[in-house]
Order: C-alpha cells, then sequence, then structure tokens
C-alpha cells in the first residue's frame, strides 16, 4: 500500500501496523455494535491547535506521545479543515459546523458545541463537563453558544490557566489578606439572604453551575492558585497550564467529557524553532495525561482521546523562517486526527477524506445523544 | 460569561422616573456605560439633583471618559496584555482626546499603526484580514481579491486596494480608515456600549455623515444618545455587566475605588478565564470583604432600616420590596447576618451582575 504523500514514510509505517481503506470498516453496523455494549465512558478531546502541519504533527520524532496514541488506536491523516481562522476553526471542531468567525471576533457562536449536547442530552451537571484552555479572549467562548434552546445552562466549565493560575493575580490576592475558614452557618444564612432578594420576574439566572457545582468549582479554584500550575513558565507555559489544569481536573472530578484547547504553537509565524517546541513540549504533556490515565485501572478502560489540531500550515517557510497559514495548499487545509479509545479500532490509518467537523457528532454518537445542528458525520472506520 | 441571566421583562416597560435628576438607576448606567464602572460614593452623592443631561456633560468631559473609551477600543483589538500598545503616541491617547488636539478616528489610525497591533496580527495575511474585519466588517474568505490586493500592498508592492493605490502596510491602514464603514462601525461600537443593540440604520447614517464632515463631533454623539429619552427607555430593558464593568464595579462598590491597573489586568484576567465567572466572583467578594480596606460596619447600624434602603440602592440601584426589607432586617437582626453578609449576599446575587 502506497503511504499518504504529506506523512513522512517512517512514521507512516510505524503507525500502520495494519492499514486499512475506511470503507472496509465504517458503516452504521459497527455503531451499533458499540451501542449495545459500550465500553468507552468518558472522552478527552484535544483541539491541539495553533495550527500545525501533519508532517510536524506525525512526526514520532517530534511527537512520540501522539505516534503512541495513533499506534493503539486509528489515525485520520486525510482530514479536511477550512482555513476561517483559529478561533472559528477550533469552534468548527467543537461546534460540528463551519465557522467563520472574524480572526479577532469576540462572539459565541450561534451552533450549539459538544459540550452543550453532551450535557442536555445526558443531564450531566458541569463539574463533569470541563475545558481547559490555554487563554485569550477567545477561547471562553467554547464553552458554550447562544443557541436559544441549548447555551449557557448546558454548557461545559472552562479554565483558561494562564489567565488564573499566575503569580501576579496570587499576588492581587494575597494583597487582601487570606479568606476566612468556611463556615457553614454564614452559608447557610447567605443562601437565605440571596433567596430574599426578589428579582426572579426580571432576572433568572441559568448559570452553568448550579449552587453545589459553583461550592465544588470554588474550592477547585482555590487549590489550584495555590498549587505548582501557576508556577510554569517558558515557551508554550500557557498550552502546558492548560494539559496541566486538565490533568488535575480529571484526577478530581473524573469527568464525563474533558475538552482542551490549545493555541501556542502559533509562534510559527516568527519561528519555526519555536513551533516545533512548541508541539514537543505539547506533546510531552499529552504524554503525561495519556499515562495518567493509563495508570488509572478505571480510566483506562473507559476513556476515548481524540487529538486534532484547527488546521495546518503553509507549505515553505516565509521571510521570517516562520510559516503562515494562508496559502490554501493541502499542508494547510489536511490535518491529522488521531482517536484511540476502548471501542475504536486499533493501529488503523483511515487514508479516505473526513472532517475536523466530523468529531462533534461522534462524540455525540459515543454518547447517545443527538448534535442536532452539527453538519459533520460520525467519523469513518473509527469503532471497532 | 457564565453567569447567563434570561431577562423577563416586558419588551418596552421603560424606567418610570429615571430621568427624574439623581435617579440612582439613571447616575449607575451612565457611569457603567461611559467610564465602565459604578460611581463612587462621593459621585453618588455629587449627582444627587444634577439632571441628566448636565451628568452627561460632566462625565463625557472628564479624561476618565477617553480613558475608558481607549480602554474599550483596545479590548475590542484585543491589544491587551502583552499586546498592550506602549509606544508614547499611543499611550497618550486619553489625554490628547480629553484635550480635543485628537479625534477618535485619528485615534484608532494610531493604534493601528502601532508596532503592538502588528506584532499581534503578523504577516500579511492576518494583518490585512483583521483590519478589514474589525475595521469594515468585510468577510474576507468572500472577498479573496480584497485580500490579495491588501496582501501585496502589505508587502510593500503598489497595489489598489478599494479603489485607492498604495504601497505598504500604513496605506493599507489609511486607505482602509478612509471608507465609509469605518466611520459607521465606530459609531456603532460606541452606541452598543449604551444600548446594548446594534446602531439602527438611519441613525448610523447620520452618525458617519456627522463624523465625516467633523471627526471632532464624536463626543457629541455620545453626549446626545446617553442623554436621550430611548436611554432612558432603556433602563427598562437591564442589560449584563461587561467582564470590564464588572471587576471595576466590584472594586468601587466594596472599596470605594478604582482597582489600580495591575488589580484590573489580573482580576480582569482571571475572571475572564472561567465560562462561569460565578464561583470566583464570590471568592474574590469575600476576600475584598474581609480585608480591613473594606469599610462594612461591624455591626448593624442603628438605623438598620435605612441601611438596607442604602445598599439595595447603591448596589442593586433600586429600593428593596416590603418583603425583601422584612427579610434582610430580619437576618441581621435574630438571623445573626452581618452588614458584610448583606452586602456579599447583594454582589453575589445575579442581579448585581445587570445594570
Amino acid at each position: 500500500m502506497k503511504p499518504p504523500e504529506r506523512l513522512p514514510r517512517r512514521d507512516f509505517l510505524r503507525l500502520a501496523g495494519a492499514t486499512v481503506g475506511a470503507a472496509a470498516v465504517a458503516g452504521p453496523g459497527s455503531l451499533a455494535a458499540i451501542a449495545g455494549a459500550p465500553k468507552t465512558k468518558r472522552v478527552v478531546l484535544v483541539a491541539f491547535a495553533g495550527g500545525i502541519r501533519s508532517r510536524e504533527l506525525l512526526d514520532a520524532t517530534i511527537a512520540p506521545n501522539l505516534a503512541r496514541l495513533a499506534a493503539s488506536g486509528v489515525a485520520y491523516p486525510e482530514t479536511v479543515v477550512r482555513n476561517v481562522g483559529h478561533y472559528g476553526a477550533a469552534l468548527s471542531v467543537f461546534s460540528g459546523c463551519v465557522e467563520v468567525a472574524g480572526i479577532r471576533e469576540n462572539m459565541r457562536g450561534a451552533n450549539p458545541t459538544i459540550f452543550e449536547y453532551v450535557r442536555r442530552g445526558t443531564g450531566l451537571p458541569a463539574t463533569q463537563v470541563w475545558l481547559s484552555a490555554t487563554g485569550g479572549e477567545q477561547q471562553v467562548n467554547y464553552a458554550f453558544s447562544d443557541h436559544p434552546r441549548y447555551g449557557s445552562a448546558y454548557g461545559a466549565n472552562l479554565v483558561s490557566g494562564e489567565g488564573i493560575f499566575n503569580p501576579e493575580f496570587r499576588t492581587v490576592l494575597e494583597k487582601f489578606g487570606k479568606l476566612p475558614p468556611p463556615d457553614a452557618g454564614r452559608e447557610e444564612r447567605l443562601r437565605g439572604l440571596r433567596a430574599a432578594v426578589e428579582s426572579p420576574d426580571r432576572v433568572k439566572s441559568v448559570a452553568p453551575n448550579d449552587p453545589e457545582s459553583a461550592a465544588a468549582v470554588a474550592r477547585y479554584l482555590l487549590e489550584e492558585l495555590n498549587a505548582g500550575t501557576s508556577r510554569l513558565t517558558g515557551p508554550g507555559a500557557a498550552d502546558a497550564k492548560a494539559f496541566r489544569v486538565a490533568s488535575n481536573l480529571f484526577r478530581i472530578f473524573k469527568p464525563k467529557l474533558l475538552g482542551i484547547s490549545l493555541i501556542q504553537a502559533d509562534v510559527a509565524h516568527s519561528s519555526f524553532n519555536d513551533y516545533v517546541e512548541v508541539i514537543r513540549r505539547n506533546d510531552a504533556e499529552l504524554g503525561r495525561l495519556l499515562d495518567g490515565i493509563g495508570a488509572d485501572a478505571e480510566l483506562r478502560e473507559s476513556t476515548a482521546v481524540l487529538v486534532l489540531p484547527e488546521f495546518g500550515r503553509d507549505k515553505d517557510l516565509n521571510e521570517r523562517r516562520g510559516l503562515d497559514h494562508g496559502d490554501a495548499s493541502e499542508s494547510l487545509l489536511r490535518i491529522a486526527l488521531v482517536a484511540s479509545g476502548p471501542d475504536f479500532r486499533k493501529g488503523k490509518v483511515v487514508k479516505e477524506a473526513v472532517e475536523s467537523i466530523d468529531v462533534c457528532p461522534t462524540i455525540a454518537k459515543i454518547f447517545g445523544v443527538p448534535a442536532e445542528s452539527a453538519r459533520g458525520k460520525v467519523l469513518k472506520g473509527l469503532f471497532a | 460569561m457564565l453567569t447567563r441571566l434570561l431577562l423577563a421583562l416586558p419588551a418596552v416597560q421603560g424606567a418610570a422616573g429615571a430621568d427624574a435628576p439623581g435617579d440612582p438607576r439613571l447616575v449607575r448606567a451612565l457611569h457603567l456605560d461611559l467610564l465602565g464602572r459604578a460611581p463612587t460614593r462621593a459621585e453618588r452623592e455629587e449627582s444627587a439633583g444634577v439632571d441628566p443631561r448636565g451628568l452627561v456633560d460632566r462625565i463625557v468631559g472628564t479624561r476618565e471618559f477617553w480613558q475608558a473609551w481607549f480602554e474599550e477600543e483596545l479590548y475590542y483589538f484585543l491589544l491587551i496584555d502583552t499586546f498592550r500598545p506602549t509606544a508614547p503616541a499611543v499611550v497618550e491617547i486619553p489625554d490628547r482626546l480629553a484635550e480635543g488636539a485628537l479625534t477618535a478616528p485619528e485615534a484608532i489610525h494610531r493604534i493601528l499603526l502601532s508596532p503592538n497591533f502588528s506584532g499581534r496580527n503578523p504577516g500579511a495575511d492576518t494583518f490585512v484580514t483583521v483590519v478589514l474585519e474589525q475595521c469594515l466588517g468585510t468577510t474576507v474568505q468572500e472577498s479573496p481579491m480584497l485580500l490579495a490586493a491588501g496582501k501585496k500592498m502589505y508587502d510593500g508592492h503598489a497595489a489598489t486596494l478599494l479603489g485607492q493605490a498604495g504601497r505598504g502596510q500604513a496605506d493599507v491602514v489609511k486607505i482602509v480608515l478612509d471608507q465609509p464603514a469605518f466611520l459607521r462601525r465606530l459609531a456603532d461600537r460606541q452606541w452598543g456600549r449604551l444600548f446594548g443593540t446594534p446602531l439602527p440604520r438611519e441613525e448610523g447614517r447620520r452618525a458617519e455623515e456627522r463624523l465625516r464632515a467633523d471627526p471632532r463631533s464624536f463626543p457629541d454623539l455620545v453626549r446626545e444618545w446617553a442623554a436621550s429619552p430611548a436611554y432612558v427607555e432603556r433602563l427598562g430593558r437591564p442589560r449584563q455587566k461587561g467582564p470590564l464593568q464588572f471587576v471595576r464595579s466590584l472594586y468601587v462598590d466594596l472599596l470605594d475605588r478604582l482597582p489600580t491597573d495591575e488589580e484590573f489586568r489580573w482580576t480582569r484576567n482571571a475572571t475572564r478565564a472561567l465560562s462561569d465567572p460565578g464561583p470566583l466572583r464570590a471568592v474574590l467578594a469575600r476576600l475584598l470583604l474581609a480585608s480591613p480596606k473594606a469599610a462594612v460596619p461591624k455591626s448593624p447600624p442603628e438605623d438598620a432600616t435605612g441601611w438596607v434602603r442604602g445598599e439595595f440602592l447603591r448596589l442593586l440601584a433600586r429600593e428593596p420590596a416590603e418583603r425583601e426589607l422584612r427579610s434582610f432586617l430580619a437576618s441581621l437582626g435574630e438571623g445573626g447576618s452581618k452588614p458584610a453578609d448583606v452586602i456579599e449576599a447583594l454582589v453575589t446575587h445575579p442581579e448585581y451582575g445587570y445594570y
């Protein structure tokens, strides 16, 4: 079998223990099979974003942990994406629709995200659906859409680690002293006072967290603020924090759906070498997350992991010896998607084209919920 | 933003009496919309008896108004944190605007030419796309020829963009800012800050013509809109505070001072780092209230009724209903609540997130 042209041959051979055509394994029958006794209870979706080409992402010398993941699951080296900016393209992964948004647009999407589909369809509380993001103003919009029948009440608990877990914010908080110790009686009085405020006709709270979840989130935030996450520094530190926060969330809350959204590979605009370093660091963090999952018998047997960038990058270096993303080449518009999980096939490479918007309906299928607005399809050739 | 509230008010209820001098709803809303924060204790007292137009004139005449406008514009272009412009020509913008030595369109021009804007939007593709999208509302994916012309010009080649010839990055900016759509979008952003809605078409046309004829007329537009009956009517449809407004207001309401630049930056970033900022806001409110810097009575004041009414007016810009008042007084009495509990309950209630 001839390997795809864009993959380094050695990596393709490493990954493809038994390459198969998608047509041979896809079909509703395989989905029906997992619907009978699905082992997958949890899904981790990593938007390995910032714009990463397949030739770097699937290079085992740069991203050995991703190669490990691919070897244990299914690789899609012909995943079609649109160049609609980082924000729109990453949002497309979460919503299953091509989201055309301005590069600096800071508005929520109109289509429900996978987090909303899962929460609404399963009734899970917000503490079971998380998104750990790198930071930046736009990423907070990934948590939920403006869709009238979904929205914030079904949103994910999103944490942008770089925005909150940093020494500067800790210093600001410490200036004001220490929090009073927990006092159940006081909490009860506060609940009573809030309940006495009569504004239900004017405003009705539909925050993702109910009071119990909100208290759990507050406890987590205080714990994480005092943990080592705040001290991560250096190139790619914001992405690394997103992974570190995700690992801690997984340990503490054992969420059913955990998203991770990165961005710092975009340093490629000005430096190819820094771009490669960010990929290396993020791959190492991915490895720690996978090791954590592998070390827990329950998680190991029940967790699926999907990883993909939002789009690739230009074929050639720019004049700054960096990589932009605007040449409309296949290097930009075809990316690699890797998926591994207890109900997925092992060690397969699907050469047939799929789309990044297929991820949302695939995860919805795993949870048995409809993704009514998603335009993608369930990934071909994924399920065993 | 995580704490999302569904407003269930009738479409046009208006805000009866809000145009009366010193109405707390109007005073609070004008400070939030024009200065990005709640009024301080002194400002509330000074506003008593001042007619709405006089209050608007007073606020728009301050340097702080231009600083707040400048901050909103930087936020619009996402020029924050490490991308915040540091060039003297940009840093001095609020001062020059307050002196009348610079116009709002000229200020945007300076911002777009700053090294930080280039750093935020590196390379021809990103730079030209962002300038077209943010300044003109262009959907670049639908205009590949326009983008190609802009990129060519950005790269230093002679090119024609939007009917004008140019060569270089500065020409891209100049040509885009020469377009009528730029002025309309500039006005639209300001209208949105006041009303929370898009600028109506006819009003937009009028604003564009006026700004084109005299770019210095921007503050006059703001004055007219903020002092209009439509603004008073808007108060009947509460709006959610933005992240910048919320953070500044929390400091003003609990400490009676604005946050320092560092406090603001890191607190804003932290609350913007969560899809539900509610839990963090609660932690922050408790911390500020527990600090010796918060001027909170240790025990219920002698005039507890007046104090509770005052806190409702100060924090929610409304009187408490009779039943609310009774509940709060009971909690302060035999219920064992302290004044700090009352304030914490109010600032962590969803209604505090609206104005």
